[in-house]
């Protein structure tokens, strides 16, 4: 009998737990699926938003358009991610390595100005950085002097400015992942005759690829959708990333061109799922340490 | 192969503006060879010793030479020196053959066949051979341990450091790592400093140990020296298992008179004692249980409770005369029957009672005993 009463209970609870996976499933995916469908509806409005369209209504016309719309945009955002991300990983975990790993004086006081790093909001920040890529250091121009256009150089400004904002959270994640290494072990490498350049080498870094996968995955994302920095240091044009004619996709005075702003966003969204797939394994392992 | 001298070692830490003495004047001299134990209760110091030997602490005070080099400035790479962590310490990412390569990759010019070579010379000494190409995760903690030990001796230094390389292992394979370990070291000659709070450890294994408290070195001497000669009372309670029984008393005449007990001494152990204030300390193994009282030196007792051992009983005593609750402890054979509450006798031999100086600890007369000569310890 108590057999039966446990495993009853047992089967009554792995049902309720699966009832509320799916209808978090449901809560998770129902945006995107109305999304998409509304992406291959010829007439947007014909039918509810979440259902998928009559055969005869079907179209890949916002799709089509989207993808040419956005093509140049992908290819810059690409340019402009990759670098931005690959950097502020390494430089954080460098300073992190730096500042965890190593012992010196004054750690403590250039850590907190790391961390302060993080909290300066993008808007107090937006009109300086714009003078400062303009006057101070101007990019656009000095690229000019080895035969490259304006925008390529507003991209290397935007570039930078990222890799800043993205160094001092990239050496917090890396700064919580070293402090749980053997401190024996760096020793050990110290005795082993390795100096300090070598131990990043050949044991912190080799170490460090969960938190490499966290802080790509993160940082990536996070230059990919920026609008606000494109948007004032780029601006619309040849240089454009894709957020920013992703912004103006299906904008026009008549209506509203819900269909290809949904072909659009799953366009520019697709490299940043791409990401995740390819790192989620680490990142998971990265994320539980 | 080198002889390691510490010439007046100090190491002061600073806390918040207060300076912490973590080392305070060592000086031992470790001969070409040696096999030297620094032992001590947890914060004594010695592994701060230890590390500054490694060069992984800065030196304050005092010069440090390895075969008759200052190194005190030198970086622990080029103190031609390996050593062993309580945690082995192992690069987790590596394999057995990668962690034992990497210290002759990053401080020797050997060519990458020669690395082989002694990789796998030192494999076969500690019997991992087969272990090559797995990774620590994938090894139990004795293999770890030989890992460990295999990426020093690798290197072939002038001296080990050792750094409670057997504490993380069960008592039984620390027992038989502690023996191999001993025959390795032999073997190879190569001058090791050990550093255990382990006091077994420290008595078996050592040629000389270096008993350490509060950052002072308290006596440098061979383990029988420092079992049977301890140069004051915290030596003599730290070494030996269980320790050593002290009873405070005051010299009155012909005899010491403490708490439960009247103890006569001869005129040559008097002679010998310059102040009245006095601890007398008695090992467990040398108390003996008798039925009657003989003589001055023979005191009632009650058996408080009885630890059996299989081989021997640790017994714990009671003045019967006293009211005070006090234990202390005598060691006999396994077989002597004894109960809870038995009213026996228990004699403590003259010639075995060491006495120490009540306020400075420094031993005043220790048991007979010559280090030199082939004495039968089993007394």
């Amino acid at each position: 009998m108590t057999d039966t009463n446990t495993s009853s209970g047992r089967s009554w609870r792995s049902t309720a737990l699966y009832a509320v996976l799916v209808l978090l499933v449901v809560f998770y995916l129902l945006p995107l699926w109305t999304g998409l469908m509304t992406s291959i509806k010829a007439d947007v409005l014909a039918t509810a938003p979440f259902l998928p369209p009559a055969p005869a209504g079907f179209t890949n016309i916002h799709w089509t358009r989207a993808i040419n719309a956005l093509a140049g945009g992908l290819v810059n955002s690409l340019i402009l991610a990759i670098p931005a991300t690959i950097l502020s990983a390494l430089l954080g975990s460098m300073a992190a390595y730096g500042l965890t790993t190593l012992d010196w004086r004054h750690q403590v006081p250039i850590l907190m100005l790391f961390i302060a790093g993080i909290f300066i909001p993008y808007q107090a920040v937006l009109i300086p950085l714009s003078k400062f890529w303009a006057s101070v250091v101007p990019v656009s121009d000095l690229v000019g002097y080895v035969g490259l256009a304006g925008w390529v150089g507003d991209l290397i400004g935007l570039i930078l400015s990222h890799v800043a904002y993205g160094i001092p959270i990239c050496t917090l994640l890396f700064r919580t992942y070293y402090k749980d290494f053997n401190g024996e072990m760096i020793e050990a490498a110290r005795i082993d005759g390795a100096t300090t350049h070598t131990i990043y080498r050949r044991i912190i870094l080799p170490l460090s690829v969960p938190m490499f996968a966290v802080t790509l995955i993160y940082q990536f994302t996070q230059v990919w959708n920026d609008l606000l920095f494109a948007l004032v240091l780029v601006g619309p044009g040849a240089g454009a990333p894709v957020t920013v004619p992703l912004s103006q996709l299906g904008a026009s005075l008549s209506e509203v061109g819900f269909g290809i702003r949904m072909a659009g966003a799953f366009v520019a969204a697709l490299p940043t799922i791409i990401v995740y797939v390819l790192f989620g394994d680490q990142f998971a392992e990265g994320v539980s340490t | 192969m080198a002889r390691l001298e510490l010439d007046d070692i100090t190491k002061h830490f600073d806390d918040d503006g207060e300076t912490i003495v973590a080392v305070d004047d060592a000086s031992i001299d470790i001969d070409d060879g040696e096999f030297l134990v620094l032992v001590g209760p947890s914060g004594c110091g010695k592994s701060t010793t230890l590390r500054m030997i490694a060069g992984l602490e800065t030196i304050t005070e005092g010069e440090l030479r390895i075969g008759g080099r200052r190194v005190n400035e030198a970086k622990p790479r080029d103190r031609d020196i390996a050593m062993v962590f309580q945690s082995y310490a192992l690069y987790p990412h590596m394999t057995v053959r990668e962690n034992m390569s990497f210290g002759l990759e990053e401080s020797t010019d050997l060519s990458e066949a020669e690395i082989t070579e002694r990789v796998e010379s030192a494999t076969d000494t500690m019997g991992i051979s087969d272990l090559l190409d797995r990774k620590p995760s994938e090894l139990s903690g004795g293999q770890q341990q030989r890992v460990a030990l295999g990426r020093a001796i690798v290197r072939e230094p002038e001296v080990f450091l050792m750094d409670e390389p057997l504490s993380n292992l069960d008592a039984k394979l620390r027992a038989q790592m502690r023996t191999e370990l001993q025959r390795l070291q032999e073997d190879l000659d190569t001058t090791t400093v050990y550093v255990t709070h382990d006091q077994t450890e420290a008595m078996t294994m050592g040629d000389r140990i270096a008993i350490l408290n509060d950052g002072i070195l308290q006596q440098v001497a061979t383990p029988l020296e420092a079992y049977h000669a301890p140069a004051n009372q915290f030596v003599a309670g730290f070494i030996g298992e269980p320790s050593m029984n002290f009873f405070d008393v005051d010299l009155e005449g012909d005899s010491v008179v403490g708490d439960g007990l009247d103890y006569p001494v001869s005129d040559d152990v008097r002679a010998k004692l310059d102040t009245d204030a006095l601890v007398l300390g008695i090992r467990p193994q040398d108390i003996e249980l008798v039925d009657a009282v003989e003589s001055g030196h023979d005191v009632a007792v009650t058996v408080d409770v009885v630890e059996p051992m299989g081989d021997e009983n640790n017994v714990y005593l009671t003045f019967s005369d006293t009211a005070g609750n006090e234990t202390f402890i005598a060691n006999v054979d396994g077989r002597t029957l004894v109960d809870e509450g038995d009213d026996i006798v228990a004699r403590i031999p003259e010639e075995a009672v060491h006495f120490f100086d009540r306020r400075s600890g420094e031993a005043l007369r220790n048991r007979e005993f010559d280090g030199d000569a082939d004495v039968d310890l089993s007394l």
